[in-house]
């Protein structure tokens, strides 16, 4: 399918030799909105959980210490601006790079909880993550091989290839394990059990956002569907 | 293999070897994820990932061009930094675990209703079938409403509670469909309906096999006191 009619009207490219990034309405609209929430969660304060106690009307208040706060709000920002990149990039190097950036700093956002529970499923996240990062590199690596370009403007370009779909739907499954959607949520839901909100959302809405591109993405490089 | 693409002072031989090191690295790969099938052991575990991790290398290294060997530089950092997040989240984890076994649904409120011992079945059946013919998120909260009637009431009458303690699989293996439907519907929009159904019968699920974590969650939440 061509990228003019997946994304509205293209605004321009900007071509860097090997690498031509391209502006349409949908990447700007989805680059904004995710630098609107990281401007939002840089500004925010950690939120404070009041538990409830059963049989009794005591309330336990759990809070985060200011060390933790400035990590996890650094990294938060990291997520958010790697989320942002994968967004607006038109090249397929710069997508895999920032897709295992926001892998590896959604383990970072989580890896200072002191529940048992949560950090039994960061450690299961964490794992699938970096197994995850063999299907898509490895995906990435088939299409430059297939092709000689990763970028997307010049991929589009191209006629349907048997090693670019294997190559697309390999890294569909690195992108699912990376952002952790699909089979591997049921760990990452535990991760969310933790005082911290503002911060800890980042990594679904990073997921979400990561998901919706990807979907173009895949439109690019399989032209039949 | 496309080889228009390769330049001519390239040898044959090289040109030849990719697909045997591709499989070669697939091969190595399929090693590494059986033994992280059979193994047990947390720490044994993530060295036997690292596996999946040199596999990645391999794969993305057979290309050999300049912008393969980019792609290879960030994938072993990512590859040597997750390895050194998770080994932090494992120490972190072993320090503060604390195991012992817990009933299922620790109540400390007296629960004893009319409502659990004069037709608990019926009703929770009913709301699962309403929950069934709704569908979708509302169907699934209903649905699991039910289920957990049925567990409390079982509980308060004193008859045995059969815990599953895949629940938490199912949600996310229903999340699958829900991912499946969602992709179907970018992809092959003539199948609407079948993508709809998918996806609603996976939130379905997956809300639905979500209320059965409460129980999990009670009892947590009972432990920590």
């Amino acid at each position: 399918m061509v990228i003019e009619s997946l994304g509205g009207d293209l605004f321009g490219t900007i071509p860097l030799g090997d690498i031509v990034l391209y502006l349409n309405p949908l990447h700007l609209f989805l680059f904004v909105t995710i630098l609107l929430f990281t401007v939002l969660i840089a500004v925010s304060r950690t939120e404070t959980q009041i538990e409830a106690l059963f049989g009794s009307l005591e309330e336990n208040e759990v809070k985060v210490g200011k060390k933790e706060f400035k990590q996890r709000r650094f990294l938060a920002i990291i997520c958010g601006i790697a989320t942002a990149g994968a967004m607006i990039t038109g090249d397929l190097f710069n997508f895999t790079l920032f897709m295992a950036l926001i892998g590896i700093v959604n383990i970072g956002i989580v890896s200072a909880v002191k529940q048992v529970s949560v950090l039994d499923s960061a450690y299961q996240y964490g794992l699938i993550a970096m197994m995850c990062g063999l299907p898509l590199f490895g995906g990435a690596a088939i299409i430059l091989a297939a092709t000689g370009t990763l970028s997307l403007f010049e991929l589009q370009t191209l006629p349907l290839n048997a090693m670019v779909v294997f190559g697309a739907l390999m890294m569909l499954v690195g992108v699912a394990g990376e952002s952790g959607i699909a089979p591997f949520y049921a760990s990452k839901a535990e991760m969310f059990r933790t005082p911290g909100s503002p911060f800890i959302l980042i990594i679904h809405l990073s997921s979400l956002f990561i998901i919706v591109r990807f979907v173009e993405i895949l439109l690019i490089l399989i032209p039949v569907i | 293999m496309v080889v228009d693409i390769v330049p001519q002072f390239v040898p044959a031989f090289f040109q030849s070897m990719y697909v045997p090191v591709l499989y070669g690295g697939l091969i190595v790969a399929f090693i590494g994820l059986m033994g992280i099938a059979i193994e047990k052991r947390d720490i044994q575990i993530l060295i036997l990932t690292d596996l999946a991790g040199l596999a990645m290398l391999i794969i993305v290294a057979a290309v050999g061009t300049d912008l393969a060997e980019a792609l290879v530089l960030p994938g072993l950092v990512v590859e040597l930094a997750e390895t050194l997040a998770i080994s932090e989240i494992l120490i972190a984890r072993e320090m503060r675990k604390a195991e012992d076994a817990r009933s299922f649904a620790p109540m400390p409120l007296n629960m004893d209703m009319e409502i659990m011992t004069t037709a608990p079945n019926f009703i929770s059946l009913v709301l699962i079938g309403y929950g069934i013919f709704l569908s979708g998120f509302t169907g699934g909260a209903v649905a699991g409403g039910g289920i957990v009637l049925f567990a409390l009431s079982r509980k308060i009458r004193g008859l045995p509670v059969v815990v599953i303690d895949g629940v938490g699989a199912i949600s996310g293996i229903s999340w699958c469909l829900w991912i499946i439907g969602f992709l179907l519907f970018f992809m092959m929009p003539q199948y609407w309906l079948l993508s709809l159904f998918l996806a609603a019968f996976g939130l379905l699920l997956k809300v639905a096999s979500k209320m059965g974590l409460i129980g999990i969650l009670m009892r947590e939440e009972y432990g920590r006191r």
